[in-house]
């Protein structure tokens, strides 16, 4: 896969040929269908007007299939990477929190199922060490660990 | 008797199928709402489904992708859809924290609360304002426009967006004029035209070089998939047990609260409903996971209730959600239909009662949670994985190049598709541009419609 293709169209990458090639197949698999359908259905099926209507039903269901041919003849241009949160990346969302998302609170004013669920997902302890910080209650406390960590 | 069973197994089985259609369009991230919704249910509606499983169809579709937006939000760090936008400042943090699957269990928890209580309190509602309903009617051409301008001020392009409503609606009519010499009356070429228009707009960015090469990207996205972390036994964890007793509260208050207010943007509702909750804790780790099944909950209510309250009180597509993705409920010629001098309306607001809707929402609403729920909560890093490692964006493309041109086909031959390319383009770079979103286009179309023919008459 050449990389001096992609583009960014719609919200994700493409490769502009492969682009290209899958608006003709969906176009050719939809219309192809469409057109056949109409010109079977119509005289087999009483009424024109729903020969027309299954007639889209399959050109709609044509269009899932040059979908499903073009998902098979080009592989997403995506990089997925299974992503473990480290220790490292932890410490940083504490200080995000407590920068941006107004203060971390403390522990002890939690419910206890709330306090459970922290020491399921092994948290509590970081969420512990995170506390004293606010203890001071004071606007330069936070800020001032921030650009000490920084 | 006979009859009623027929009606409740076809209802049914038109939920289920509406609930796993979108389930699987909910894995896609970016898939809009109101581009998947709006033409499915059009095509069932003019398939000739009865209207209980019409309307089935569409709110087992719109709570089942509600539910599995929530897969790529949480685990590939990408809204799932537009309503899943707001959701994303939490779910970053806790995909961080490295409990990706805690934001996933809390969002589709608090979605199945919400989506339960809003059918009933949205009937509810509905029956409370249909007594104005008759007033409401016989004034719609103005309640249209002032809707518009309204909706248009809140959106992001502000007066840019209430200016730009007026060539919009011009050229509307000007195309109705220009089909209709030929003899070819369009609506839903209209409906796509606007739904698809930021994708037929990118693709004309790309033809011209200058933006082609703002475009331009040296190597793929990098998504990064979080793992899954299964912690209960079964298929079907209690979504009470899921959120705790203050979550759950919240997230009934909120929900409440959006069942009310029906005219508002959802996206709107989401974003303060969850900032009124975030400011009420203290604990940064309890903040995030209230937020996260608030808003999540909220995004089913808004839902349930713009599409429910405008249908059964007035018949007329007045919210947003009504008018966008709910918009075949309410008018799908030849067979649904608003009429635009009298305000007459023939759609499910006639053929279904207050009581129907009531029954029917709820079957939706349980379809659409046996079938999204426990699937999310099971195969959601499964789903994600093959979502973003086998589905090409190519393929998302071409599938939605096939739907435009047959539609536009079906419904006028090629003045249709000319129409959809049209309002595609003019709305896309609007959209892109001045902020002038899909929901303010809408509102001009139902403007160019109804508001436009009794502001001539005034002056006739």
């Amino acid at each position: 896969m050449a990389d001096d293709n992609l583009y960014e169209v719609w919200g994700d990458t493409v490769d502009s040929r492969h682009l290209i090639a899958s608006i003709a197949i969906g176009a050719a698999c939809s219309l192809g269908i469409f057109f056949l359908a109409e010109h079977l259905l119509t005289g087999w099926v009483e009424s024109a007007q729903m020969a027309r209507a299954y007639a889209m039903l399959l050109g709609i269901l044509g269009s899932l299939l040059g979908g499903g041919v073009s998902a098979c003849l080009f592989k997403p241009k995506r990089h997925v990477v299974e992503h473990v949160a480290d220790p490292a990346w932890r410490q940083q969302v504490i200080e995000e929190l407590r920068s941006e998302y107004g203060g971390i609170g403390q522990l002890s004013e939690l419910p206890p199922e709330v306090r459970a669920e922290l020491r399921e997902l092994g948290l509590e302890q970081l969420f512990d060490e995170a506390e004293p910080a606010s203890h001071t209650r004071t606007v330069t406390a936070p800020a001032a660990l921030k650009g000490g960590t920084a | 008797m006979e009859a009623l069973f027929d009606q409740i197994l076809m209802a049914a089985l038109m939920g289920v199928i509406g609930a796993v259609v979108f389930s699987a369009i909910g894995l896609i991230s970016g898939s809009d709402e109101t581009t998947t919704l709006a033409p499915l249910t059009l095509l069932v509606v003019l398939l000739g489904v009865p209207a209980a499983g019409v309307f089935t169809f569409f709110l087992a579709g719109a709570v089942a992708k509600h539910m599995t937006h929530a897969v790529p939000t949480a685990l590939l760090g990408i809204p799932g859809d537009t309503m899943a936008t707001p959701l994303m400042r939490e779910a970053n943090f806790l995909r961080n924290l490295g409990v990706p699957h805690i934001a996933l269990r809390k969002m589709i928890s608090g979605a199945v609360i919400a989506a339960l209580v809003a059918v009933p309190l949205a009937v509810l509602f509905a029956v409370l304002l249909a007594p104005f309903g008759d007033g409401i009617k016989q004034a719609a051409p103005w309640v249209f426009l002032a809707a518009a301008t309204t909706i248009a001020w809140f959106s992001a392009g502000r007066w840019a967006s209430v200016l730009a409503l007026l060539p919009f609606v011009l050229v509307i009519i000007a195309l109705q004029t220009f089909t209709g010499q030929h003899g070819v009356k369009l609506s839903v070429s209209y409906f796509l035209g606007i739904a698809i228009g930021p994708l037929i707009a990118a693709l004309f960015a790309m033809l011209a070089p200058a933006e082609r090469a703002r475009m331009k990207r040296s190597e793929p996205r990098t998504f990064s998939l979080s793992p899954d972390v299964k912690s209960w036994g079964g298929w079907f964890p209690n979504p009470l047990k899921v959120l705790d007793r203050r979550q759950s509260g919240w997230t009934l208050a909120t929900a409440t609260v959006s069942s009310a207010t029906f005219v508002f943007s959802p996206v709107a509702m989401t974003v303060i409903l969850g900032e009124v909750v975030g400011a009420r804790i203290k604990h940064a780790y309890h903040r995030l996971t209230s937020v996260i099944s608030v808003r999540n909950g909220v995004t089913e209510s808004t839902y349930i209730a713009e599409a429910l309250i405008p249908l059964i009180a007035f018949g007329l597509p007045l919210s947003p959600v009504a008018a966008g993705p709910a918009a075949p409920l309410f008018n799908a010629p030849p067979r649904f239909t608003v009429d635009s001098a009298t305000g007459q309306v023939n759609n499910l607001h006639n053929l279904l009662s207050a009581g129907e809707f009531l029954a029917f929402g709820m079957l939706a609403v349980v379809i659409a949670i046996l079938i999204a729920y426990p699937f999310s909560m099971n195969f959601a890093h499964r789903a994600a994985s093959f979502v973003s490692r086998r589905i090409s964006h190519e393929a998302v493309i071409a599938t939605f190049v096939g739907l435009i041109l047959v539609i536009g086909l079906w419904e006028g031959g090629l003045l249709g598709l000319l129409v959809i390319l049209t309002i595609g383009l003019l709305g896309g770079f609007l959209q892109r541009f001045i902020g002038f979103n899909i929901g303010v286009q809408f509102m001009g179309y139902y403007t160019a419609v109804l508001s436009v023919p009794a502001i001539i008459a005034l002056f006739a």
